[in-house]
């Protein structure tokens, strides 16, 4: 009877366990696709800043900001990049430092979950038996 | 021999489930399916570049364009989503250039040109690196592809530990079981190896005896010249029966120690000749073989110096020692030939007095001796090292191609 009811409990955490790891592997893959689009975006920005380098100094420069073209200082789009730039990169590591510590939460995890399967399988096992 | 050796057989099956292995093909075609998805997106990417490049050349040709006028090529003004209006496109080297991130800039259609050219390459760097990753992919699953053939068709894998030194073991193998004739031909035909490459580094050597200062070149005299004298008293000694030869095969080894190039060479010679004179010798020639072996290893280590000659002719004489040679005979020619430090001569001469007081000894003794010559060649050595470089540099071509077999008798001696 005892055994019955460590069984249930067990089960009980062995589903919670697979339910935060659901959870952890859903943040990972999002914040892959964030990870990749931020990549993106630091190319795109790489490519802008190239280019306004090789803009000459009387350039006009416009930045689109929602329905209109706003005329620009070409230093000031140029400073307005790299700060971009600059952002993205953090934001960038940012992830990645978050990406691992979620990674190694979901490896912790998963052990967890395959010794609870483990226990259950035994207890079942010398169930039957009994 | 090789039978001997250590090793398994797993079937590749076993190793690489077909089933698993399909799976993974299949992965990996997924995987090559998708980049080249990738693949054919980037190069639409470059088409419109292009076109839009062509475009953008063309567009300056003419104060404006009558866009009316290009209806057929469906190039008019939309108006709202279901109207389309004639119209002209004036100022036509005007251009906005979208840089990205929202940024625009004012651009002369041949600055936009470059900036387009600058993206097509863009594109085409990244075209390059991801054909790059699909050839990868591919080779990737051509290997799985293979590996599926192999594991179905139910092929082993067989595995041997390697053994650095595995003549060694060849070569005791041998000897403990005195097979003698096969050990003969395996030397007869190395011996024709050695032929060759010596002809081959005669030519050199000529060369670099040349350079040599005259030391060097009144060594080639001695041997040459004492050529003939140990190799009529050999031979001899080869007829005159095992007890003797093996006996022989004894003191050889001791020579290897201060051997040198032309020591050598005038052993290959001697071997040469007494193989075509009297090939039904095999212990004989196993001996020689032998010590032309240890010779070509020991060379490498061992720097040649012109005093080694004499040694070596020496040496030669103690062997004939036990043919009932006339021993001072001997020591007066090569101490006339090559200028050798007293030393050393005594050295050599208490070496030969021992082998005669104990002609039929076996190994023990001429292990000790050789230690003591050893230790003679080595306070000796250093100082006519510059001699000879230039034949060490010739002979360690011959060493170079033979890289087992002369360590292993050697140290087979040693054990």
């Amino acid at each position: 009877m005892g055994s019955s009811t460590a069984l249930k409990e067990l089960q009980r955490e062995l589903e919670n366990k697979a339910n935060d790891l659901s959870k952890l592997q859903k943040d990972i893959a999002k914040n892959h696709q964030v990870r990749k689009k931020y990549t993106i975006q630091l190319g795109e920005n790489e490519l802008v800043l190239k280019e306004l380098d090789l803009l000459n100094e009387g350039a006009n420069v416009y930045k689109l900001i929602g329905p209109v073209l706003v005329k620009q200082d070409l230093a000031e789009a140029n400073a307005n990049v790299r700060k971009r730039i600059e952002y993205i990169s953090a934001e960038l590591k940012r992830f990645d430092a978050t990406l691992q510590d979620l990674e190694e939460k979901q490896n912790s995890k998963r052990d967890s979950v395959l010794k609870l399967q483990q226990r259950i399988q035994s207890l079942q096992a010398g169930k039957a038996k009994a | 021999m090789e039978e001997q050796l250590k090793g398994t057989v797993t079937p590749l099956a076993s190793l690489f489930p077909v089933d698993e292995a399909q799976k993974a093909v299949q992965r990996v075609q997924e995987a090559i399916s998708e980049k080249e998805k990738e693949l054919d997106r980037l190069k639409g990417f470059i088409a419109d570049n292009t076109n839009l490049v062509n475009l953008v050349q063309r567009l300056p040709d003419e104060l404006h364009h009558d866009i009316m006028a290009r209806f057929l090529s469906l190039l008019c003004v939309p108006f709202g989503k279901a109207a389309f209006f004639p119209g002209r496109l004036v100022h036509t080297n005007e251009f906005m250039v979208l840089l990205g991130e929202g940024y625009y800039t004012e651009r002369t259609a041949k600055q936009t040109v470059e900036i387009l050219k600058r993206r097509e390459k863009m594109l085409d760097s990244q075209v390059d690196s991801l054909k790059a990753n699909v050839h990868d992919l591919k080779a990737e699953a051509s290997f799985f592809d293979t590996t599926v053939a192999e594991a179905a068709e139910g092929l082993v894998e067989i595995r041997e530990d390697y053994v650095e030194e595995s003549s060694i073991a060849e070569q005791s193998e041998l000897d403990g079981t005195k097979d003698e004739d096969e050990e003969y031909k395996r030397m007869m035909s190395r011996l024709d190896e050695l032929e060759k490459e010596e002809l081959a580094a005669e030519g050199e050597q000529t060369d670099a005896s040349d350079s040599d200062d005259e030391s060097g070149e009144d060594d080639h005299l001695t041997t040459t010249e004492s050529e003939n004298e140990t190799y009529d008293d050999e031979q001899a000694l080869a007829v005159d029966g095992d007890n003797q030869s093996s006996e022989y095969k004894q003191t050889k080894p001791n020579s290897d120690e201060n051997s040198n190039q032309t020591y050598r060479n005038r052993k290959v010679r001697f071997s040469e000749e007494s193989l075509t004179k009297q090939p039904q010798q095999p212990k004989f020639t196993n001996t020689t073989a032998n010590v032309l072996s240890d010779e070509v290893q020991s060379q490498i280590d061992f720097s040649k110096n012109s005093n080694c000659t004499g040694l070596a002719g020496q040496l030669a004489s103690t062997d004939e020692k036990s043919s009932s040679k006339s021993l001072a005979h001997k020591h007066s020619i090569s101490a006339e030939k090559s200028s050798m430090l007293p030393e050393v001569k005594e050295k050599v001469e208490a070496l030969s007095l021992s082998r005669n007081e104990v002609p039929a000894q076996l190994s023990k003794s001429g292990f000790d001796s050789r230690k003591a010559f050893t230790g003679s060649i080595v306070e000796h050595n250093h100082n006519l090292q510059v001699n000879t470089q230039e034949q060490s540099s010739s002979s360690s071509q011959t060493a170079g191609s033979e890289p087992s077999k002369p360590v292993s008798r050697f140290k087979m001696q040693r054990r």
